[in-house]
């Protein structure tokens, strides 16, 4: 089976995902239970780093789905950055920017949420 | 003039050389259009003009336009590329905006769009110079947007292929993950996962249903008790095709009402097994053809999947019972007795066949001092290893009150109020023991509500009731009462359980009491042995080998 691990870090408020190596059915559950993690510790903000994440199935995506309203029930948000072009296709072509913000690096995606907490 | 005419021709060819290398050196339309738009304002002195290209239905759609406003430019009419010339709208748009110029661009003589040119501010008329000028300039722009357009089409088709290369590698990881699961809730969520992630949608449901067409929330995002309600009124056997759109409306109105959208069943020899219900997709686009399809094949690897863990399931849980069978057998077998103690004056023979089930009968046969020995004969309410437990419990205290040289009646109270101290509601053992006296020649017997045993003497038969209640119900208040018999040379005594005079033929008959005297007034006169064997050979005769519900007991004792 192909290797895939998260690691979870704080910056700040925010809380960043990182992932690595290839999210497809298999590995999903891996991630499902990152995100049950945080909500349990009331953390909802968080950007997910995608720069060692080589390939992303359609059940990896439906993680990000899954989650994403519990975030945004509690002020908080599931934020993309660093992902690589082929990863990011699969989220384009599958209509995932109309919902969630994609950033270039993972500082912008931290600093989007610095500027919301200040406005809030 | 001949200089002048020869200056704008050398302009003309150079401003036509260099629209010519600019819009072939792009596929981007706009820059195309924008440049054929600019081209044509350097050299004509106008302000305004625009490009509409034909669409899908061949109908004319601004793409392109400078110096128009908004107002303007939403006013375009409705015209058909085919109906250019004869179009009165069009003609009334040109009039009203003062737009002079306006000309088919055609490639490979299908009209592909208008460009069309306001007033030039200097004044002047177009000429025919400037007529041949816009020719020249469109035929070689008519390529370029022509290859665009293709360009175009090929993006979105490419697009359109990726996304399918995407369902279908999907598709092939569920399949691989799909086949190794087990667990009925995660093949759920990973069919659920799947879904929401390809169609981008927030809410949903996902059914199983079972053989009666009944289905049961696995997973819902829509409002529990409402589905379940919902769920009341329609049967999965109505849920045989996808739904969606207006027939859902109409047709499902409850499903349609906690906002699903599409409803995709998932099926298994023509029988829904499971149903997918989503709802709105974020992107507020409705499910195209192949949005289903891929459902559809998801939750054909998945139904696929969950129904094998339900067999899976289903199997454990048969071999789990037939090891409590097996277990329960082997309880059995090791508290009857391997060995029929040989008397002097009584002659003993038993037998004892376990249903599939393993019904709860026992018997005994143990010698006491005195030239006395115990004979008993129980069957235990209940079935398995609960009653193979009561049994073990019973003959535990049988062997151990057996010891303490109670007389039998005294005896039976005791054990009366163990076993229901230790048998749990509703439980109960039907009872029969006697003492055989070999010096005395008497039998002894207490009957705590067992089918009565017979005692045949000179072919008349009397039935040994007397005793009190059955075992377990409640601890002693009526003490047992003890008969003695004193009995004579060739009386037969035959204890049984019901398993005998209850065995079943195939059609669901009984064997009966009658019968079972009947065939003891025949053959009384037999030895025990020889008696047992007639017995057993009768039964069998009767239920052809009809597989017994209940165990068959039988113990035959001749006063020799």
């Amino acid at each position: 089976m192909a290797d895939f691990n998260v690691n979870v870090r704080g910056v700040g408020s925010v809380n960043v995902i990182e992932l690595n190596g290839y999210l497809d059915a298999h590995t999903a559950p891996m991630l499902e239970s990152t995100f049950n993690k945080l909500i349990e510790e009331n953390n909802f903000r968080v950007v997910v780093n995608f720069e060692t994440l080589n390939y992303i199935s359609s059940a990896g995506l439906g993680v990000f789905m899954a989650y994403v309203e519990t975030m945004r029930d509690n002020k908080g948000d599931i934020k993309f950055s660093n992902m690589q072009d082929n990863v990011y296709n699969i989220f384009d072509l599958l209509g995932f920017p109309m919902l969630y913000e994609f950033f270039k690096d993972e500082s912008e995606a931290v600093e989007k949420f610095n500027e919301q907490g200040l406005n809030k | 003039m001949l200089l002048t005419d020869h200056n704008s021709v050398q302009r003309n060819l150079s401003a036509l050389v260099d629209f010519s290398n600019l819009i072939n050196s792009t596929l981007d339309i706009e820059f195309t259009l924008n440049n054929l738009l600019l081209t044509c304002f350097g050299k004509f002195h106008t302000t305004k003009g625009l490009v509409a290209l034909t669409d899908g239905n061949n109908e004319l759609k601004v793409i392109a336009s400078k110096g128009f406003s908004d107002k303007v430019k939403n006013s375009f009419p409705k015209v058909n590329a085919a109906e250019i010339e004869n179009c009165k709208e069009l003609k009334k748009f040109l009039d009203e905006f003062n737009l002079p110029i306006c000309r088919e661009i055609k490639s490979s003589n299908k009209t592909i769009g208008v460009l069309i040119l306001g007033e030039r501010l200097v004044n002047r008329k177009f000429d025919n110079d400037d007529n041949e000028f816009i020719n020249t300039l469109l035929s070689i722009a008519a390529t370029a947007i022509d290859n665009s357009i293709g360009v175009k089409k090929l993006k979105t088709l490419n697009r359109e292929l990726d996304s399918k290369v995407n369902q279908l590698s999907s598709l092939f990881d569920l399949s691989k993950e799909f086949s190794g699961i087990l667990e009925i809730e995660m093949v759920g969520k990973l069919l659920v996962y799947s879904i929401i992630g390809q169609m981008l949608v927030s809410r949903y449901a996902v059914l199983t249903c079972d053989e009666n067409s009944n289905c049961t929330i696995l997973d819902s995002k829509f409002d529990y008790k409402l589905l379940d309600k919902a769920l009341t009124e329609y049967s999965a056997s109505q849920l045989t095709e996808v739904v969606k759109g207006k027939k859902l409306q109409e047709d499902f109105p409850s499903f349609s009402n906690l906002g699903v959208e599409l409803l995709v069943p998932m099926i298994i020899k023509g029988k829904s097994k499971g149903i997918i219900l989503l709802g709105p997709r974020i992107s507020l686009q409705t499910y195209s053809r192949s949005d289903i399809e891929f459902v559809s094949s998801v939750g054909s690897l998945a139904i696929i999947s969950i129904e094998n863990a339900k067999l899976f399931k289903e199997t454990v849980e048969k071999q789990r019972m037939e090891k409590d069978l097996e277990l329960a057998r082997n309880i059995q077998r090791n508290l009857l007795p391997n060995k029929i103690p040989k008397l002097k004056s009584f002659e003993i023979a038993a037998f004892n066949e376990s249903a599939r089930q393993v019904g709860g009968d026992y018997y005994d046969v143990i010698k006491l001092n005195d030239g006395k020995t115990l004979v008993a004969i129980a069957d235990v309410s209940g079935k398995g290893v609960q009653a193979a437990l009561m049994m073990a419990n019973l003959q535990a205290f049988l062997k151990s009150i057996s010891k303490q040289n109670i007389p039998l009646d005294e005896a039976t109270n005791l054990i009366n109020d163990l076993v229901s101290e230790n048998t749990v509601m509703g439980n109960f053992i039907t009872f029969f023991w006697a003492v055989l006296n070999e010096k005395e020649k008497k039998v002894t017997f207490v009957n705590a509500g067992h089918n009565p045993p017979l005692l045949i003497r000179n072919g008349e038969i009397k039935k040994m009731k007397k005793g009190g209640m059955i075992l377990g119900v409640m601890e002693t208040t009526i003490p047992y009462e003890a008969t003695n018999i004193i009995v004579e040379s060739d009386d037969t005594i035959i204890l049984f359980t019901d398993g005998v005079t209850e065995a079943m033929n195939k059609l669901n008959q009984e064997y009966t009491d009658e019968r079972f005297e009947e065939l003891l007034k025949r053959n009384y006169s037999k030895s025990a042995d020889e008696l047992l064997k007639t017995i057993r050979h009768d039964v069998l005769e009767f239920t052809q080998n009809a597989e017994q519900s209940d165990d068959l007991t039988a113990l035959v004792i001749k006063v020799l």
